[in-house]
């Protein structure tokens, strides 16, 4: 077994994230997790509450798909290499690291340089938003998951330095729209897209706020239950909304870690511009809630 | 060293243990997310959440046990989730070992479970009691129903009236097993579906190639060009259709030609819906331009068509050289500019141009198929498929990565433990001299046939098919299943009830998908490997320490599988051995015993599969053990070009000879051969030497199993038997050209199917069922316009034969002035009978007026109490109408192929009509039989050496050269 130093370990990372399935006794032993998350934990984690989708967290409709994935299937292209159906998922692009680690390490040409813009471009650019919030929302080995896999990075990016532009999906990402240039479905969709708000919203924050703020949860896509918040006090959710961008604003370590050059910045500046944005349109609607 | 450098080293460290075992350490990302499987390691032990126990978490224990779907013909892997507790298959998913499917199912996959617990399936061998066709049936045991077919049999082999007894194929189990057993019974009488299936789409493939399938390598290509979605869509949906959507992540271009927009025509980067038929005029158009540019792979011509048979045959005053060919070819297709194609077609110049730039661009990377629609419904239709492989002989895009390959390249068919000899008695009623070189059988004519009185069948077998309600015209075969005079026994070898069936004197319950043993393999890549169905329950008791001699004992009811069948039958046909049967059946490692399915296979992977005996052993297993494990093995992957290998010189050490055109031929015997895949096999010379290979630049190739050893672009057995206008790929007008239209009638579309349904098979399943249930008529905005009718309205649709009545769809996914109904749809029980299958079928009376026949609607679908709780809450009425009834027969004098498209009348349904109707006058089915029948040229008048048909063209039961002679036996009462 030859090849980088860290790309088997990539590799057994990436298993985690696969699925439940994927994680051998074996594998776990390796990586010295404390245990195999369960089947319940997994699939809470990674399908109900996070998505480990480079289009979710850079795309400006925070969907699977669209113009995120093809940039990914299009660098893949590049190196002529068939991207797989889901190319911009963490487990595919963790192997896509690997291979050109492994290439690299072989010798070939553009492979070096290739990983470095895997790792700034397609990972850099969101993963640290997505582990913090494992941090906070997984159970305890995918916590320790997410700690390892930010080392691994982290250490990846300091042995190969970042460029010192940002990732083009955080250069050219559009901010929220004005709530009346689009209609409600859309804006609210937007609020639910980070790379518009800095955000990154699971069905427990939106069944925290719902708590908090002693409103009806409707069950459903997160969309339909923010909008159902939304409908019953807009006021309210769009200032809890605000203070939730100050709260993960405070919480960019992971960023800092295993982003690039100016990654954490922008990061940090979109959810402050999220937080003084949504504090003034809570300030109207309340009004118009006092008016009405 | 830094404690990450540590850790990175222990994962290597540990991944390489693990592996060693056998054991998967991690998986790859193609693994992640919807494509993610059980790992290998833990099928015996495979636990789950009980989704019947929600919210609690139960956990369910499971044996996962491999088997291959039977719900088309690609053979997609299935794993059978057997529940532990009770020994029942509670679900079916994909086999991620399976080469060909990948673990991937379309909706076909998992129904089988539907199919093996529907209410209405067949427990139990059956025997009427009644008329024929009255629905009255008595429970019989195996014992009786196998004796009474022995003694039938036996007396029509030891009157040497072997050809009436007919075996009557509808989906293929595995290759070659029955062949085998009527060989043994020195039998010609394999009737398959074909001709009303692929037949036109293979004669086209076979007069290049000598191999009648193509092979497309979707994955790899830059440019996938189909014509028609069908194959796509219906056929080898799932591993075709995974793989052209990986080239599409890749970049590559799908280009699709289908006069309907289908499901793989919203996928394609050019959707083209030409007029039905005109398929090889666009093609054509597109041949001239790049002969014209010379765009073409130059060099691969000059090596590999055979251009020099062609100038000695048609130009015998032009110089042999290829420079001269070249200049003949771009003068032969000069008519076909694309202005003249696109007038033909109604497709844009534009659009042709565009598909042309992009075979052009393609160069070798051009994956094509053709398989049913156009190859099947225009009469010429045979020639698009060798329009189509044409560009593919042009760009050198034959048998090379992103290319097509010929099937029989990329499949593996293991020699059995017995191989019978072939049978020495000609079967007129399947080849009859009326089409000497027809690809399949001349199934679909077997009823007008019999009727002309060329012989009869004294046994018939129907196997896991639908003639009535498959083929064309199936009042003309109710006519001749219920008279005793032309069919003295009919057995319906079936999983379900069918409207077949129903005609029949003995239903005999066969295994479905999870039941019963086959061997498959199929063209879905560059590779060969081997599937195996298998009995899920037999193999999963057998992991539990039990020995299991007969499926019977594990499969519900009586339910048998079909080797056990034919093994057992042909013993009691043959019981001492006298007939020269019986050895065929006999055991080899307990000679005068009876063979075992687990030694047929056992033998078969010892002996006859390379490399799979010593991957087993690898795993501590024996090749049997293998495969009842995984399901599936690999032989080999990139196959490549075959036809350049270089022949050994030792096979044509003795009296080589090389004729004019590099054909060479030698005494040597033939190697042994491994694969006994189905290919074309080229005739001796007239001396008798052996066709070795093909002369090329000095050197000895394989070739391609054709006469010449060539690609033939010109085809001598077209010339030599009639058919020298189309020696050449040409462009023949269909029977719905406009030319040859009435006023006011339309092309009907009929040949495309549903991506979840399965030929007469769904209406067994209730999640296909409830997913698609009826055929309504695809009519454009503008033709419905004429009509005045909208979605929904009735309409009388007006064919040859009569009229049946359907709903209109009106729509804008259809060329206008085509109009379309899918084939799926219409199933129907008999009103009084007690054993039918309810599920999707209409109750319907047959009244009969001499030749005229009436199908009425007595009672719509709908819920109905049954032992599967989901049967009352059904909430569709309508299930579509039975349009094939009411279509006339119409063989293509060459290929044989059923041309299905129909020329017919739309009209608004009259008072009283009601959805479901058809109306039919038989005497008008003979009258078009004897039409297209005037078509064709007999053997006895074009035949070049006295025999019935080209010796080297592909035929199942391939009879004894005697039997070839016109004048040959026959295996009938005269």
């Amino acid at each position: 077994m030859s090849g980088a130093p860290r790309s088997g370990l990539l590799r057994a990372l990436a298993a985690v994230a696969d699925g439940p399935d994927a994680v051998t006794p074996a594998l776990v032993a390796a990586l010295g997790l404390p245990r195999a998350p369960t089947a319940a934990e997994h699939t809470d984690l990674l399908t109900f509450q996070l998505h480990p989708y480079a289009s979710v967290h850079l795309g400006p409709e925070g969907m699977l798909g669209g113009e995120a994935r093809d940039r990914v299937a299009g660098f893949l292209r590049a190196l002529d290499v068939v991207p797989p159906a889901e190319p911009d998922h963490l487990v595919a692009l963790l192997h896509a690291l690997a291979d050109l680690s492994d290439l690299a390490a072989a010798g070939a040409p553009r492979a070096d340089h290739a990983a470095t813009v895997l790792l700034h471009e397609h990972l850099g650019a969101w993963v640290g938003r997505f582990l913090a919030r494992v941090l906070e929302l997984g159970a305890e080995p995918l916590r320790a998951w997410a700690v390892l896999l930010a080392d691994v990075l982290a250490a990846e990016l300091a042995a190969r330095g970042a460029p010192e532009v940002l990732p083009p999906a955080l250069r050219e990402a559009p901010p929220l729209s004005e709530p009346e240039d689009v209609s409600a479905a859309d804006w609210t969709a937007e609020l639910l897209a980070p790379v518009r708000t800095g955000l990154v919203l699971a069905r427990a924050d939106l069944a925290r706020a719902a708590r908090q703020l002693e409103l009806g949860a409707r069950v459903g896509e997160r969309a339909f239950t923010l909008r159902a918040l939304l409908d019953q006090d807009a006021a309210a959710v769009l200032g809890w909304l605000a203070g939730e961008a100050r709260r993960q604003a405070e919480d960019l370590g992971m960023v800092e870690r295993t982003g690039g050059v100016g990654v954490a910045g922008w990061w940090r500046l979109r959810l402050a511009g999220t937080a003084e944005r949504l504090d003034a349109l809570a300030a109207v609607a309340a009004a118009r809630w006092v008016e009405a | 060293m830094t404690q990450l450098d540590r850790l990175a080293e222990r994962v290597d460290a540990a991944r390489a243990a693990t592996e060693a075992r056998g054991e998967t350490f991690y998986q790859g990302p193609s693994r992640s997310h919807l494509a993610m499987f059980p790992p290998k390691e833990r099928w015996d032990d495979w636990v789950e959440l009980d989704s019947k126990a929600w919210p609690q978490r139960v956990e369910k224990r499971f044996m996962l046990v491999p088997t291959t779907c039977f719900n088309c013909e690609s053979a997609c892997g299935l794993l059978a989730y057997v529940d532990k507790d009770t020994l029942q298959v509670r679900k079916f998913e994909g086999n991620p070992e399976s080469p060909g499917s990948r673990g991937r199912n379309c909706a076909k996959g998992p129904a089988v479970q539907n199919q093996i617990t529907d209410p209405d399936r067949i427990l139990h061998p059956m025997r009427r009691v009644g008329e024929r066709g009255a629905g009255q049936w008595e429970r019989i045991s195996w014992d009786e129903a196998l004796d009474e077919l022995a003694l039938r049999i036996r007396a029509a082999i030891t009157t040497d009236r072997h050809n009436e007894v007919m075996y009557h194929v509808g989906r293929p189990g595995e290759d070659g097993f029955t062949e085998r057993v009527l060989a043994a019974w020195g039998v010609d009488g394999h009737n398959s579906h074909t001709n009303v299936c692929s037949s036109g789409g293979r004669t086209g493939f076979q007069f290049w190639c000598g191999i009648d399938r193509p092979s497309p390598d979707h994955a790899n290509a830059r440019t996938i060009l189909l014509i028609s979605s069908h194959l796509e869509t219906g056929h080898y949906f799932n591993p075709h259709a995974q793989r052209i959507i990986d080239a599409k992540h890749a970049g590559a271009k799908v280009i699709v030609m289908d006069v309907r927009l289908s499901n793989t025509a919203t996928h394609a980067t050019e959707w083209l819906a030409p007029y039905p038929g005109t398929e090889p005029a666009i093609l054509l158009s597109i041949v001239r331009q790049i002969v014209r540019d010379g765009a073409y792979d130059r060099e691969y011509v000059r090596r590999w068509w055979n251009w020099q048979q062609y100038l000695a045959a048609e130009h015998p005053d032009r110089p042999r050289t290829f420079e001269a060919f070249e200049e003949v070819l771009r003068d032969l297709y000069a008519e076909y500019t694309f202005e003249m194609a696109s007038a033909e077609s109604g497709v844009s110049v534009a659009q042709i141009r565009a598909v042309h730039d992009a075979v052009v661009e393609a160069g070798p990377r051009l994956a094509v198929h053709s398989w049913r629609s156009a190859a099947a419904g225009n009469e010429g239709g045979w020639q698009v498929s060798r329009t189509l492989f044409m560009l593919c002989a042009l760009m050198g895009a034959i048998a090379v990565p992103g290319g097509t390959y010929p099937n029989a390249w990329n499949k593996f068919v293991a020699r059995p433990i017995h191989l019978p000899h072939h049978p020495a008695a000609w079967n007129e009623l399947t080849y009859p001299l009326e089409y000497p070189i027809a690809q399949n059988e001349l199934s679909f004519l077997l009823p007008h046939f019999v009727e002309e009185g060329r012989g009869i069948l004294d046994v018939y077998f129907t196997r896991v098919y639908n003639p009535v309600w498959t083929n064309p015209d199936g009042f003309s075969w109710i006519e001749m299943l219920t008279d005793h005079r032309k069919v003295g026994l009919h057995a319906a070898l079936t999983p379900t009830w069918n409207e077949t069936a129903y005609f029949a004197d003995l239903v005999l319950p066969m295994g479905l998908s999870s039941e019963r043993h086959d061997i498959t393999s199929y063209e879905q890549y560059d590779a060969q490997w081997i599937a195996f169905r298998q009995p899920v329950l037999r193999a999963a008791r057998e992991r539990l320490g039990e020995t299991i001699t007969d499926t019977r004992q594990v499969n519900p009811g009586e339910v048998w599988e079909e080797n056990e069948f034919w093994i057992e039958l042909s013993w009691r046909i043959d019981p001492d051995g006298s007939l020269g049967i019986r050895q065929y059946f006999e055991s080899k490692a307990r000679p005068g015993e009876k063979l075992g399915v687990d030694e047929y296979y056992g033998w078969m992977f010892e002996n006859s599969v390379p490399g799979l005996p010593e991957t087993a052993a690898a795993e501590g297993m024996t090749p049997l053990e293998y495969m009842r494990r995984y399901g599936s093995f690999e032989i080999q992957k990139g196959i490549g070009p075959l036809h350049e290998s270089t022949v050994d010189p030792a096979q044509y050490a003795t009296d080589k000879r090389v004729d004019e055109f590099g054909r060479v031929y030698s005494r040597d015997p033939a190697p042994a051969a491994q694969n006994l895949a189905p290919t074309g096999a080229p005739d001796p010379d007239a001396e008798g030497r052996r066709p070795v290979g093909v002369e090329i630049d000095g050197e000895v190739k394989r070739g391609f199993p054709t006469p010449s050893g060539l690609l033939e672009f010109y085809s001598r057995t077209l010339v030599d038997w009639g058919w020298g206008e189309h020696a050449i790929p040409t462009y023949i007008r269909s029977h719905v050209h406009p030319s040859r239209m009435e006023e006011g009638q339309v092309p009907l579309i009929s040949t495309f199917r549903l991506v979840t349904q399965i030929h007469t098979r769904s209406a067994n399943s209730k999640w296909l069922d409830e997913l698609s249930h009826s055929n309504p008529l695809w009519i454009h905005p503008t033709h419905a316009a004429t009509l005045g009718v909208i979605t929904g309205d009735l309409v009388r649709v007006e064919t040859e034969l009569g009229y049946f009545v359907v709903k209109a769809w009106v729509t804008e996914g259809i060329r206008p002035g085509v109009v379309a109904c899918s084939h799926h749809m219409g199933r129907w029980r008999l009103a009084g009978h007690d054993h039918t299958h309810r599920l999707n079928s209409t109750t319907v009376a047959l009244e009969r007026d001499g030749s005229r026949w009436t199908m009425r609607p007595e009672q719509a679908h709908g819920p109905f109490e049954s032992s599967d709780p989901d049967t009352s809450r059904i909430w569709w009425t309508d299930v579509g109408v039975h349009q094939n009834m009411t279509f006339g027969v119409h063989p293509d004098p060459v290929s044989g192929m059923h041309c299905w498209h129909q020329a017919v009348r739309v009209v608004r349904a009259q008072d009283g009509d009601r959805a479901g109707d058809v109306h039919v006058d038989t005497d008008r089915s003979r009258a078009v039989y004897r039409e297209w029948l005037g078509r064709t040229r007999n053997a006895r008048i074009v035949s070049p050496n006295g025999e019935r048909r080209p010796r080297w063209l592909i035929r199942p039961l391939k009879p004894t050269a005697d039997a070839f002679r016109i004048d040959g036996p026959v295996g009938r009462r005269a």
